[in-house]
């Protein structure tokens, strides 16, 4: 843990921070608002004293009640990663600004986002699908998008008729046309 | 690419139409309605440009990876690649499976190193469980992973000719690789996917068997290496086609979030090991040697020197490797306090990481998994146009993309 690097932070950024500055093991965690995300982390990649230049990772999270984007930074001046969870988008319409400004690399992590998540980034060129297809309508990363899968524990289990085993005579076209639109 | 692509052709319908207006029609059928800014300016065609699908099961494109070419005669203006068709959705398989299982779900992404997409996660889950893991056993992993990465750059050398139109060289990779992966088998049990890492330690202790293939091949590693990159390094087809090619200078690396070999290619000495020390490579020495020029050739060889800090690696390992316990005990059902952890590795192709965000429960809530493919595929847009179709594969088979990870 890199005492030094939080107090820091705790200076640098103390009143846009929605949470304390979080540490565990090796990493710092700070956690700010869509609206400071830019600010931020421009700031942490520009200033001298911290200096976060590479971008290790990019992820989307859905907590359930509403959805974060993670980036995990490094810098020469910390012996910790940095956690920077942008906290609070909205889960209906989620908006966050890009980080391809300072990071083109960010480009295809944020369509990433988008493509399982439906996080839409402001001012990336190019917030399409990457890996479902451009006709794919949901969001499979979703905590409501449940895996009809009987082997795990999900809430989605059985509920797809494609899981059920169907008698010979019942298994005609229409039948399973019939079921799956019921389902 | 659009669901226009998909509806029959409306000349089947009308046979007024005359072929060579449906020939006309269908270059800029192919065109779909743009839905971004990148892909408006991509789909629109210039004077004497052409848009050229190449994949998904072409044979350089390593693994199923389909790629829109905009050509101006022979040369690339632009490159579109289209990800997906090994698209598993891994994340949300781990996200339905416990703790342990979930390390077996990220073995088949990096199918080349599979040990290194182990290593991440099972670092993540043991900082979010508090598992100290044995010493010896850390020194086992270190051993097994410098092992998958010579195996996992010895392929990469022949793929890298083999895309260069020489044949020869992956055969002898092959021959290479081979021996490597019979001797992680002997200790892993499988050849391919070893599955070998656990939260706590490893699956079992190094055998005998391992010990004799390893102290064989150890003796003659250094010689034979040598002999096979003699058959490359001065071949000057490969050294004229790789020299200036596809050059990344350090500043635009950082900006595309590039790690691994392909940054240290470009100038920047940036090694997890080193940089965010992990494991027992504290203990261990080693050189991070970088090259300056950035290009393939630079990409090439540099992979070529790392080989011979993995024998160090390995040497020093069998050396001072402690006895103990390869096992923490560590329960077959965890449930990690609520928490949230990152991990990294250094793996032969960059960085791969996992994040983890625990609720308390058996099964992880959130499982992120960085892939360093993923990330340098982007670079191919970025270092191909302005070269011929035969040199863009050559420029990204220099990267190394897996596409097992790529697509996750």
């Amino acid at each position: 843990m890199d005492r030094a690097l939080r107090s820091r932070l705790e200076r640098r950024f103390g009143d846009c921070l929605l949470a304390p500055v979080a540490q565990r093991h090796d990493q710092t965690e700070i956690r700010v608002s869509a609206g400071d995300a830019t600010d931020t982390i421009r700031a942490l990649h520009d200033e001298p004293d911290l200096h976060f230049t590479l971008l290790a990772d990019l992820a989307g999270v859905d907590t359930g009640t509403h959805m974060q984007v993670v980036y995990h930074l490094w810098a020469e001046t910390s012996t910790d990663w940095l956690r920077v969870v942008v906290d609070g988008l909205d889960r209906e319409a989620p908006r966050c600004p890009s980080v391809t400004f300072l990071w083109k690399g960010a480009e295809w992590m944020e369509r990433e986002a988008y493509d399982m998540f439906g996080i839409v980034f402001e001012g990336n060129r190019d917030v399409r699908r990457i890996y479902l297809p451009a006709a794919y309508t949901s969001f499979p990363l979703r905590k409501d998008f449940h895996l009809p899968d009987d082997a795990s524990r999900s809430p989605g289990r059985g509920v797809r008729p494609m899981e059920e085993s169907l008698p010979p005579r019942d298994a005609t076209s229409a039948t399973n046309l019939r079921r799956a639109q019921a389902g | 690419m659009t669901e226009r692509a998909h509806r029959p052709h409306p000349s089947l319908d009308d046979p007024s139409i005359a072929i060579e207006d449906v020939l006309r029609e269908s270059i800029v059928d192919a065109v779909p309605v743009a839905r971004t800014e990148r892909e408006a300016e991509f789909y629109t065609l210039g004077d004497g440009e052409m848009l050229l699908n190449m994949g998904p099961q072409h044979p350089s494109t390593h693994g199923v990876l389909r790629v829109v070419l905009k050509l101006d005669g022979e040369r690339v203006v632009d490159i579109d690649p289209v990800l997906g068709y090994l698209h598993r959705g891994v994340e949300k398989l781990c996200e339905n499976a416990d703790w342990h299982q979930a390390i077996c779900y990220t073995d088949p992404l990096e199918y080349v190193a599979s040990l290194f997409c182990e290593w991440a996660p099972v670092m993540a889950f043991e900082k979010l469980a508090d598992v100290e893991v044995p010493r010896r056993a850390e020194y086992i992993r270190v051993l097994t992973g410098e092992l998958n990465r010579i195996a996992s750059h010895a392929l990469f050398m022949g793929w890298f000719a083999l895309d260069l139109g020489g044949l020869t060289p992956i055969l002898w990779s092959f021959i290479e690789r081979d021996e490597m992966m019979d001797m992680l088998a002997a200790v892993t049990g499988q050849k391919l996917l070893f599955n070998y890492f656990r939260i706590g330690g490893v699956n079992g202790d190094i055998n005998h068997e391992f010990m004799s293939r390893l102290g064989d091949w150890m003796s003659r590693a250094g010689a034979q290496i040598e002999a096979n990159q003699g058959l490359l390094n001065e071949n000057e087809i490969l050294v004229r086609r790789a020299r200036g090619m596809g050059v990344l200078d350090g500043e635009t690396a950082m900006r595309m979030a590039v790690t691994g070999p392909n940054i240290r290619a470009s100038g920047v000495p940036f090694d997890i090991r080193r940089a965010h020390p992990y494991s027992v490579y504290p203990e261990l020495e080693f050189d991070i040697p970088t090259r300056q020029e950035g290009d393939s050739l630079a990409r090439y060889l540099l992979r070529a020197d790392e080989v011979k800090q993995s024998l160090r690696i390995i040497d020093q390992c069998l050396h001072q490797m402690p006895d103990g316990p390869v096992m923490a005990s560590v329960p077959r059902l965890i449930r990690p306090r609520p928490g949230r952890a990152w991990a990294a590795v250094e793996g032969p192709r960059g960085m791969y990481g996992t994040y983890a965000i625990s609720d308390g429960t058996d099964q992880p809530f959130r499982m992120r998994i960085h892939d360093p493919s993923f990330v340098h595929l982007q670079l191919v847009s970025l270092l191909t146009p302005g070269n011929l179709i035969a040199d863009t594969m050559a420029i990204m088979a220099s990267l190394d993309p897996v596409m097992g990870g790529v697509d996750k």
